[in-house]
This record gives C-alpha cells, structure tokens and sequence, in this order.
C-alpha cells in the first residue's frame, strides 16, 4: 500500500504528520512544502519574531521528520494533485502516488494591481523572509506606511511602534477590522493604536506607491501623500487551490470539506486555511488562524487512520498587540445583539455576539479566560441570558445548557 | 538540597480547580484533578503566561494565552504552541498542609 502524502507544509501539513506518527501510524508520510525551512510558526512573524525578541519556532524540530521517517521534501512546489491518478505531480516532474492525499496549501496574500507594488521598499507579510524583510527595513527606516488594518496590519502597526518607528496606516473600512467587528468594537482597536501613537486614516486606501529606485510615497485614493521609508501592506488572504484544481478537486473559495475535512473525492483531505469546512455550528467556513490549523492537523490524522468524528472546534485566535491581549472565538458574520462584560473604556472587556439569542462569537481584550469558557457555549449553541453574559460575577461555565 | 515546603492549608485547591502559589522566588500551579494534586510550573514554557489561569479539564490544563496544552500529571506538552514541558513537583498533605517538594538550583 501507498501512503499519505501532504501537500503544503505550514502549521497544518506539517502538525498532521507529526500527528500521524503520534497516533502510530508507521506506513509512508510524503509531506512537500514549497518553502525551504522546516515547517515553523507563523504567529511570531508579525510580533516577537518580527521585533527581533525571538528566534524561529519550529512545529517539529528540525530533525523530527527525519528522525521519524517522514519523506520531507521542502523547497518542492506540487503542481497538481491529480485525483484520477491518485498521484501528486511535482515541479521537477516526479509523480508522487498517493493512497491518502491531505491539501494544507494555506493563502496567500492578496495582491491587487497597484501602481509601484513592484518598488524596493513596498513590502508585505506572510513567510518568515517577508518578516525578515521588514525587520531589516525597520532597522534603517524611522517612518513605516501600511495599507489596510486587518489583523496583520495591527499587528505590524504595534511592532513597529514598539520598535520605535513612526507608523502611518491607511484602510479603506472606517476603522480597524470594521468587516468582522463591526465599528463597535472596530473602534476598540482604533483607540488602542491611538494611544500608542499610530496616525490612522479610515475610508481610504492605496491609489499608488512612487518613489525614485524605491519607495517614498503612498499617494492615497483621497489625494494624500504620505512619505515613509517602506511601506507594508496588509489587506487580506485568498486560499491556494492552484494544485487542487489544476488536478481536478473540486474548489469554491478554497476546497469545500464535509463535517469530517473529507473532500468529495475518496481519500482526499483538505485543512487549514484552504478548506472550506461544513461546521456543524456556524455552517460552511474557511478560517485563517494557527489554532485551525492545528487542531485541523490533528483531527485528520485521526480520520485517515479511521476516525468519523466530526470537526466541531469553536476557532478561536489571539492577536496580542502592544500590551493587549486580544482573542476571538467563535465565527459571525451577522450579528443581532452585543453584550458587554467589562469596560472597553479601560480594555478589560469581552463583548458577546448574539444572533437570535445564540451566542456566536466573543471578542475580547484581557479577560482571556471568559474568551475561553464562552467556547463551550458557542459549540453548544447556547442561547445565554444577556443579564448573566454581562455580569463579570457569573461563571461562564454554569450557562451551559444542562445536556 | 531538596525539602518539603509549605504552601497553604490540605483544603485550599477544590476539585476540578487550580491556584497560583510564589514559592522560593517560582510561580507554581496545584491543579486538583479528581481529589488528585498536582504541581507544576505556573510558567507556561511558550511565553510565559500563567497556566492557573487557563482552563482544567481533567488532567489537562490549557494555558489561557495562546492555547498550549500540557498533563498537569507528568508536565508533558500535548498540544503547541509550546513545545518544552513545564517542570512537576512531588505534592503531599501533611499534618493538614500542603507541601510541596522544592530542589534548590
């Protein structure tokens, strides 16, 4: 019999592998990766790693796969995951067959054609070089631009800030992560970077990038000029199904997967960022977190040696920024009713999002615990009292709905 | 040199919980599992938030901040980020107090 062949090695690719091994699995592992590192973490990469407090985080340590006979081919570019065939076809040709084919070919950052995106000096983030590459910019530079405020870009904004930079921000939205707050809580973040001193423009975004050799200026849809000496931008993800599609899995923004991370095609997987996975509580979603990742790498090892349990993991990510600690579980995209616990006034809050009284999703700065015990609840589709959500007195746990 | 140092009253850790102790200059949890103690370093070994105030659930105490895992048992990680285990300690009840054996580096 053949093996298990994964095709991406980020958190997903490379934690299903050293998942499968702990499960005991002891038949062939291929896991091709299209970066020459080892398979690490990319959390730090906008954050400690970025502002040179730590070094890299390996999922695995290095010698891991091939101390336990794991076929590691990374710096290798699968171009097709032919599905008739039941082989991976790789960037030098080789065919790779496979008995069970597990796609974590993750996202890649949205590029949108904007005059001068090519000038040294015009960056973005994804892969440690990126991280590497705003690091070495930030060391030279004293005036970083960034273009868009979604996560990475908050992220980036506070590094750089604690790094000493002056940080300029553009978005489009009216402020911060407008789309999956709301302004409500938007403006929490909004706050926060304010405090710390970032100047920030809503309601406009990057018209073109100039500079002489390399980047000076951001000219802005709204006519502004804002010189930097890098710019950075930041405005999203969008999944990579190159290989998937090129060789006949079936994909809609990013490879649909039933309950279970199956595929409709027999012995085909997909995880992490690109799937697309029917959740037995929020329906069908794509989640772009490291904690997905994960647990997504874990759950489909157990499938593929014959486990029919069902993902139903409440997702949940932290995005710690300057000295806040900031997380999210859950997933909404319509919400009816907020409900506070805390003050946002002094960043100690957790704000729950209801719909029809269901508790959807929680977004919190410093009461990380209660983001953790509302994850029960969401998963049990909960409908908690709003009184006993925003009274900090009462234990999350004891809303549990009794069987 | 290791010896048994106190730390609070045999009854102060309900079932199910766990609390944060200073002992010679360490953060150290005890987590109760099932009338069982453990202890083990309050420090979780990916950033150093304290693992007390994360989540119990049986043997299993997952750190609040970024979701590591560890057996509050034998220390082991069970899930990342982390990747070290976190140090245990011998526990006892003794004359109604909780000791807690402490090695001196």
């Amino acid at each position: 019999m053949t093996g298990v062949v994964i095709v991406g090695a980020g958190e997903a690719g490379a934690t299903t592998a050293g998942a499968l091994r702990d499960e005991g699995f002891d038949g062939q592992i291929v896991l091709i990766g299209e970066e020459p590192m080892a398979p690490y973490e990319r959390p730090p990469l906008s954050k400690e790693y970025l502002r040179g407090e730590s070094d890299h985080q390996f999922v695995r340590p290095k010698e891991w796969y091939a101390d336990n006979d794991v076929d590691a081919r990374f710096g290798v570019r699968a171009e097709r995951v032919n599905a008739a065939d039941r082989v991976v076809e790789l960037g030098g040709g080789e065919r790779v067959p496979f008995d069970q084919v597990v796609v974590a070919t993750g996202s890649r950052n949205r590029r949108f054609p904007i005059p001068g995106l090519d000038l040294p000096g015009v960056l973005d983030l994804r892969f440690a070089p990126d991280s590497d590459a705003i690091r070495e910019a930030a060391k030279t530079g004293s005036k970083a631009v960034l273009v868009g405020m979604g996560f990475i870009g908050a992220e980036v904004a506070a590094s750089l800030r604690q790094l000493g930079l002056d940080v300029t921000v553009v978005e489009l939205a009216a402020c911060p992560l407008e789309r999956v707050l709301g302004p409500e809580l938007g403006r929490s973040i909004e706050a926060l970077h304010r405090d710390h001193g970032v100047e920030m423009f809503f309601h406009d975004g990057a018209e073109r990038f100039e500079g002489h050799g390399r980047f000076e200026t951001l000219v802005t849809k709204e006519g502004r000029r804002i010189e930097g000496d890098f710019a950075v931008i930041g405005v999203g993800v969008e999944p990579v199904t190159d290989a998937a599609e090129a060789g006949g899995v079936p994909t809609d923004n990013g490879i649909p997967v039933d309950g279970s991370l199956r595929t409709s095609i027999e012995g085909v997987w997909a995880i992490g960022d690109v799937a697309r996975h029917d959740h037995p509580v929020f329906g069908p979603i794509r989640v772009e977190h490291f904690d997905n990742a994960v647990k997504m790498g874990e759950h489909v090892a157990k499938g593929i040696l014959g486990s029919d349990e069902i993902f139903d993991d409440a997702h949940w990510f932290w995005s710690d920024q300057y000295d806040a600690e900031i997380q999210m579980s859950g997933f909404v995209t319509e919400w009816d009713q907020t409900v506070i616990r805390g003050s946002i006034e002094e960043r100690s809050f957790i704000a729950f999002l209801l719909k029809e009284g269901q508790l959807l999703s929680a977004f919190s700065m410093n009461r990380k615990l209660d983001v953790r015990r509302s994850m029960p609840l969401i998963r049990a589709r909960a409908h908690p009292d709003p009184a006993s959500l925003s009274d900090p007195a009462v234990d999350l746990r004891t809303l549990l709905p009794k069987d | 040199m290791a010896d048994w140092v106190r730390v609070g009253p045999a009854d102060d850790v309900p079932e199910g919980e766990m609390r944060s102790y200073t002992i010679r200059e360490r953060m150290i949890a005890i987590a109760n599992v099932e009338g069982d103690l453990h202890a083990f370093d309050d420090v979780c070994t990916h950033q150093q938030c304290s693992l007390a105030e994360g989540e119990l659930d049986g043997p299993t105490v997952e750190c609040p901040c970024h979701g590591s895992q560890f057996d509050v048992t034998t220390g082991e990680v069970i899930n990342g980020p982390a990747t070290d285990p976190v140090d245990v300690f011998q526990i006892q009840a003794q004359d109604g107090e909780l000791q807690v054996l402490i090695t001196d580096t």
